[in-house]
């Protein structure tokens, strides 16, 4: 059961991911980003994330591909058509490098045995230990996220707004 | 090979997927996708490492990665409008003003 949900949930991912990188309209390109980030929450589910499945909802298919498209519904796309599309000589060279690459990694990683690590069990449910751990070890990486946020909004204000 | 080895090499082809589609797109949207992609994979490599280990702290470092991801949406669409704003530019090709 478990193998057929990580067939279906992996061929939709790698199909969503090669749609949004081979199709020429940046808005067809974010619908299928927008199907691939449902297809990483499934995979996070059937992993027993349900915290960051359910972030990743909350931020990616609500806030993030939102701006994208509002972004993209301000851009005059008649004027930009020479820009649709890819370098075909860097998708000549690239595709040997992407696949060799794969290849090499999945073969290292087949190597590793992983029933070697020690593994220790807690008995309480994802959320919970993932919200003890947040606020305690991890308080203040946490706090210092905020920081981020806040300086990424000053610099979005500062680049967005007009020239005197 | 068992399935949470599946699951690793799925997130790096994932990452490598999103790196091939940040080179050879033209346009600076779609390259901002690929980034937002390469971090996808990342994130399920992230995951997938603490479902074996069961454990809590690759799930807080994955978290901290949306953080980023959402950061780096803000200021990278900021940038990208900035420039075609300020000079017409859409396309990754035409800045080249450091090259010259």
């Amino acid at each position: 059961m478990e193998l057929i949900v990580f067939i279906f949930l992996a061929v939709w991912l790698v199909l969503s991911v090669v749609g949004a990188i081979i199709v020429k309209n940046p808005v067809h390109s974010i619908l299928f980003f927008l199907s691939s980030v449902l297809a990483t929450a499934g995979i996070f589910l059937s992993l027993g994330a349900e915290l960051i499945a359910g972030l990743q909802l909350i931020i990616y298919a609500v806030a993030i591909v939102v701006f994208y498209v509002l972004v993209i519904t301000t851009i005059p796309w008649e004027k930009i058509k020479k820009f649709e599309g890819i370098y075909l000589g860097e998708f000549l060279v690239g595709l040997p490098f992407i696949i060799i690459s794969v290849i090499f990694i999945a073969l290292l990683i087949n190597k590793y045995d992983i029933s070697s690590i020690p593994v220790k069990v807690e008995i309480t449910d994802n959320v919970t230990r993932v919200g003890k751990t947040l606020f305690t070890y991890y308080l203040f990486p946490f706090e210092v996220a905020s920081v981020i946020l806040l300086i990424a909004m000053i610099g979005a204000i500062l680049l967005g707004r007009k020239e005197e | 090979m068992t399935l949470e080895k599946a699951y690793i090499v799925l997130g790096f082809l994932v990452f490598f997927l999103g790196l091939f589609g940040a080179i050879i797109r033209k346009n600076l949207i779609t390259i901002l996708i690929c980034t937002e992609i390469m971090l996808t994979g990342a994130n399920i490599i992230l995951v997938t490492v603490d479902s074996i280990l069961k454990g809590t702290d690759a799930q807080i470092m994955s978290l901290f990665v949306l953080t980023v991801a959402a950061a780096e949406v803000a200021i990278g669409l900021g940038l990208v409008m900035a420039i075609f704003r300020l000079k017409g530019y859409e396309g990754s090709s035409e800045i080249t003003h450091l090259r010259d």
